[in-house]
């Protein structure tokens, strides 16, 4: 199984990566759970969701437990989650997050510049699909093509299919932007 | 491929296929969802959808709607529910069906948002004034509640009863793929009020309650008898055994396998009918076992007591002790069960019962 917890602040778009991450393994068939914070801890504060996806197993506990990977788009995000990640985990952070130099060693840290990306290629709004296309790459789980597929599916059924070439332009910035950490896929 | 769907949305939806077509409530985190889904859904499909001013006014139309036989519907969380207690009870007490969502948020008084099982005295010991009971579902998934749906409305209306859907947060708020139930064909129900006067009126000093009570115990009797629902797994032989329900009770699912895994043995009752309680499953209990464990999101032990009565009482010869793991809010990590249940075994936790 795996758990990824995606991290930000309200309106960096963190629970739409991790719908994106979720409607992919959907597609692929496989179980998978998606759970968010909610209430008035997304006004102004740290938002975030959980998704756990798995090909064969039911998912048995779809709350927060020992992510495989965290995306940490803010550095309260990082603060609050890093002592939860699994050991011999990944810590995705974006443009302005720093690493203190204290922090745990026992997990591989991963950083890009999402917003930059993002805003190079024009679409400032885009850098949590850039995201996105990091996570895909990290987690190794699902072909780069599916993913994409999945995901503007997705914004095409909330009326967004406008967005489906800019978005798998940020996608596949993210996706270059990393090498796959993952040697023991869930799924392939 | 079964579509992610949110879980209120997904529930709500469920709803009207199950033939609900009236609906009034009072938004509150963390069930909003069904009632703003069902703002835009219920014109659709020719039902009614009323926001009202207060809780109160809700359940009170739900008892209008339901006298109309119309299956009706609310849905609130927490002190929401409370308010709804006055309605509940003169709708078991009018003999009315309903079906009543609640998807529990911790705390007392106004509480908090996070996802809970505080509220299990309350929905299976009738909560309001009087002498009743409802039909309490607990699904443990949004999948599981949104089949429970259709069964709700018809154990409400074979028993002219009121069924609470006991979710939590966490149900309303997650998203799961969810295969959607077809649409039932619902009939406006035969003893239904027909705006004229078919019916005697009987006034509050002509009750016969004695002759009342009778009927009334037979009702719960036979859906005692007749309602019980539940999952188990591996109890027959099992030294300890879990007793958990809802989010809660799929987590232990996944600890005792992993227990199993290692050696241990360990079995699950997961309750589908909080009330009726599953006595029955009590009774396929190893008669060797060494106690049962409640998994439980409150402070103050709530299951334990059911899973107490009904272990002294199907195993009578053995005092068999009683655990309760109570994590508050939120739904356990595996390996806080797990770890607890060791906790247990080696004798660092004192029983309840």
């Amino acid at each position: 199984m795996r758990e990824i917890v995606f991290a930000g602040s309200g309106g960096q778009g963190v629970l739409t990566v991790g719908l994106i991450i979720s409607d992919i393994a959907a597609t692929e068939g496989l179980n998978v759970t998606w759970v968010p914070s909610y209430g008035s801890a997304m006004r102004g504060g740290t938002a975030n969701c959980t998704v756990k996806y798995c090909a064969e197993n039911y998912i048995y506990n779809p709350s927060q437990e020992q992510p495989d990977l965290l995306l940490a788009m803010n550095e309260p995000s990082l603060h609050m989650f890093l002592p939860m990640v699994a050991p011999g985990g990944t810590v995705l952070v974006g443009d302005t997050v720093t690493i203190p130099a204290d922090a745990r060693q026992d997990v591989t840290y991963v950083h890009v510049n999402c917003t930059e990306i993002a805003t190079s290629l024009g679409n400032p709004k885009g850098a949590n699909v850039v995201m996105t296309g990091a996570i895909v790459k990290l987690m190794g789980d699902f072909s780069r093509e599916a993913a994409i597929a999945a995901m503007n599916h997705m914004f095409e059924k909330k009326g967004k299919a406008k967005f489906n070439e800019s978005n798998a332009k940020a996608f596949d910035a993210g996706y270059n932007a990393v090498e796959c950490l993952s040697d023991a896929s869930c799924v392939r | 491929m079964a579509e992610m769907m949110k879980g209120n949305e997904a529930i709500a939806e469920a709803a009207v296929r199950a033939g609900a077509r009236f609906y009034a409530g009072y938004p509150i985190t963390p069930s909003s969802e069904i009632m703003e889904y069902l703002s835009w859904r219920m014109e659709e499909v020719g039902g009614s959808f009323v926001q009202a001013e207060s809780e109160l006014a809700g359940i009170n139309m739900v008892i209008g709607a339901s006298a109309c036989g119309v299956r009706a519907l609310t849905a609130s969380s927490g002190p929401g529910i409370s308010l709804k207690q006055e309605g509940i009870s003169t709708l078991c007490d009018e003999g009315l069906p309903a079906v009543v969502i609640t998807q529990v948020r911790y705390g007392n008084g106004l509480g908090t948002l996070f996802t809970a099982q505080c509220d299990y005295n309350r929905e299976t010991r009738g909560g309001g004034q009087g002498d009743y009971r409802c039909i309490v579902l607990c699904p443990s998934s949004v999948q599981e509640f949104v089949d429970l749906m259709a069964p709700a409305y018809e154990l409400s209306e074979k028993y002219r009863i009121v069924v609470i859907m006991m979710g939590e947060g966490t149900l309303g708020q997650m998203m799961e793929p969810v295969t959607l139930p077809d649409f039932v064909e619902t009939k406006r129900t035969p003893w239904a009020l027909t705006g004229k006067y078919d019916y005697k009126k009987i006034g509050i000093f002509e009750r016969d309650s004695r002759k009342e009570a009778v009927e009334l115990r037979e009702k719960y009797d036979a859906i005692k008898e007749n309602e019980q629902r539940w999952f188990d797994e591996g109890i027959e032989d099992a030294d300890y055994v879990f007793v958990a329900y809802g989010v809660p009770g799929r987590a232990t699912l996944g600890a005792i396998r992993e227990l199993r895994a290692e050696g241990e043995k360990v079995g699950l009752i997961r309750p589908i009918t909080a009330w009726p309680f599953p006595e029955k499953a009590f009774a396929k209990i190893n008669p060797a076992c060494k106690g049962v464990i409640t998994v439980e999101e409150n402070a103050t032990g709530q299951l334990v007591d059911d899973a107490a009565l009904f272990i002294k009482k199907t195993h009578k010869d053995r005092n068999i002790p009683a655990y309760a793991l109570t994590y508050v809010y939120n739904t356990p990590p595996i390996r806080s069960i797990k770890a607890d249940y060791f906790r247990i075994k080696n004798g660092e936790v004192k029983e309840v019962y």
